[in-house]
């Protein structure tokens, strides 16, 4: 075992973080959102999908940054090459794909005049071109985004000059998980959770694991290691600039339930091994055995085990009011080699997504509680210093109290 | 002649065919429309079946060439997966203190 059970850990690793509270008005405060939106979701790099997401030549998504009242067209065009624009027809502003996600044959058109698009962004084809004035078609393409790529993951920045690149801005988190091999476990399974809650409760909520053998203590209070008084403990916690892993072990005494006792032991109690189409997919980069990324600001990695292979489960928070969020939750998984590997990672998503269930009706009540304005701060303990890093680099972003 | 709707050495497993069901969101659905007995009768018939299910599905075409029996018995044994956190860890037909399960609203 990696894991050292000994307390206050983490203040001791990273002392500049302190240990006082934590002010609850960033979570409620109409004032402190409209600053995330300027300061936060315009400045920063937000990831808005994978490359996978549009595969072939003339694949597109239309993303919601609903905090920015911006639509966002990712498409790929037929020169194969990944872009983001706005999804703004650029004769009368009409908003220009209605659907959320489809393929074009090689361009778009505009429902209200037909003006037409090339999948690479250009105004090709006006119709009555001749009856404007001075019209030059190169200069009226879809306003582009700045649009950057990791390990095929698409983030995009609203600057008009990003402050840094995307691979400056994941800095730590890069170094840790580039060569990661993403792109062979896919996308199984996508939920997207309508909450009455801050995108900030919601994050902070999944962001240690002190509440698992309370909240969660039936269903996965036992899954990773504890001390002797049954608190889980962290195995690391960095802290990468603007972003934060913690890691911790599963816990080798857990009892299986029956059905999973069935999916992934044999009746000697021994795992089962797979059989041979089923290769171990090992990811050099984990760090403990539940990898736990927040990628300032709303972006979540998380990186585990399932049987012999990783997998990974990713969560966008999406503000769309400051108490109101859409909880983005994709499940990836590799290619199943078996009926049975394809069983296991169907119990791991039901698992998992029952526990979140269980998340979801909390972070809804967490929000009233502090939207009552009963408490002006919230006390963390050291096992919750990850959500003590976000709110500083909350504040280094936004300044609400230093009144930057 | 008309296609068994399972194959014939899961026959036994007909009284269920109404939990072979897709995608993820039917299958919740059916889960939360049922009671606590017809969840632990689809239960109780499925697991001690689990193991010839597996062997079965790997012996047959996977994917778009899989049988449509075979397929149903996938989704049948999706369907165990589906309720058995509320026969062995929750013990009831709903689990305590969480949102409606279809407020999770599944994409695909």
């Amino acid at each position: 075992m990696k894991t050292v059970v000994r307390d206050r850990r983490w203040a001791e690793k990273y002392p500049d973080l302190g240990t006082g509270p934590v002010p609850t008005e960033p979570y409620c405060s109409d004032e402190h959102h409209a600053l995330e939106r300027e300061r936060i979701f315009r400045r920063c790099w937000i990831n808005v999908g994978r490359v996978d997401d549009i595969p072939e030549p003339g694949d597109y998504v239309v993303r919601d940054l609903a905090i920015c009242k911006v639509s966002l067209l990712l498409i790929r065009g037929s020169d194969g090459v990944v872009r983001a624009f706005h999804n703004v027809c650029s004769h009368r502003g009409n908003t220009l794909v209605l659907d959320e996600q489809g393929s074009c044959p090689g361009s778009l058109y505009c429902h209200f005049h037909n003006w037409i698009y090339s999948d690479t962004g250009a105004l090709i084809r006006v119709p009555d071109e001749e009856n404007f004035f001075g019209l030059d078609k190169r200069e009226h393409g879809l306003t582009p985004v700045n649009a950057g790529i990791w390990e095929g993951f698409i983030f995009v920045n609203l600057a008009p000059e990003p402050p840094e690149t995307l691979r400056a801005y994941l800095g730590g988190v890069a170094d840790q998980l580039d060569g990661c091999p993403f792109h062979e476990m896919t996308l199984m399974q996508t939920y997207k959770v309508d909450e009455r809650a801050n995108w900030k409760v919601a994050l902070d909520a999944q962001n240690e694991l002190y509440h698992l053998p309370f909240q969660h203590r039936l269903i996965v209070g036992d899954a990773f290691v504890k001390n002797d008084k049954g608190l889980i403990r962290f195995q690391d916690v960095n802290l990468y600039n603007h972003h934060s892993v913690w890691s911790c072990e599963n816990n080798p005494a857990r009892t299986l339930p029956p059905l999973e006792h069935l999916l992934f032991a044999g009746a000697d109690g021994a795992p089962v091994s797979g059989d041979d189409a089923a290769p171990v997919l090992r990811i050099p980069q984990m760090i403990g055995e539940f990898d736990f990324y927040v990628v300032f600001p709303n972006f979540v990695l998380l990186l585990f085990e399932v049987g012999n292979a990783t997998s990974y489960i990713s969560y966008n928070f999406w503000p769309l009011a400051v108490d109101r969020t859409i909880w983005e939750i994709r499940m990836h998984f590799r290619e199943p080699g078996s009926a049975r590997e394809r069983l296991q990672q169907e119990y791991f998503k039901c698992v998992i997504r029952d526990a979140l269930q269980e998340d979801a009706f909390a972070h809804e009540n967490i929000h009233a509680g502090l939207a009552s304005g009963a408490k002006p701060h919230v006390i963390l303990q050291d096992e919750e210093a990850p959500i003590r890093h976000f709110h500083k680099v909350l504040e280094d972003h936004v300044g609400f109290y230093r009144g930057a | 002649m008309t296609e068994a709707p399972l194959p014939e050495a899961f026959e036994d497993l007909a009284p269920w065919l109404d939990w072979a069901l897709e995608p993820e969101r039917a299958r919740t659905a059916k889960k939360t429309a049922s009671s606590m007995e017809e969840i632990r009768a689809l239960y109780d018939a499925m697991m001690p079946r689990l193991e010839d299910i597996m062997a079965y599905l790997d012996s047959v075409p996977a994917g778009d060439e899989r049988p449509a029996s075979a397929h149903r018995l996938h989704l049948l044994a999706l369907s165990l997966v589906e309720v058995a956190n509320l026969v062995e860890i929750y013990k009831r037909r709903e689990i305590i203190e969480a949102c409606d399960p279809l407020d999770f609203n599944p994409q695909r």
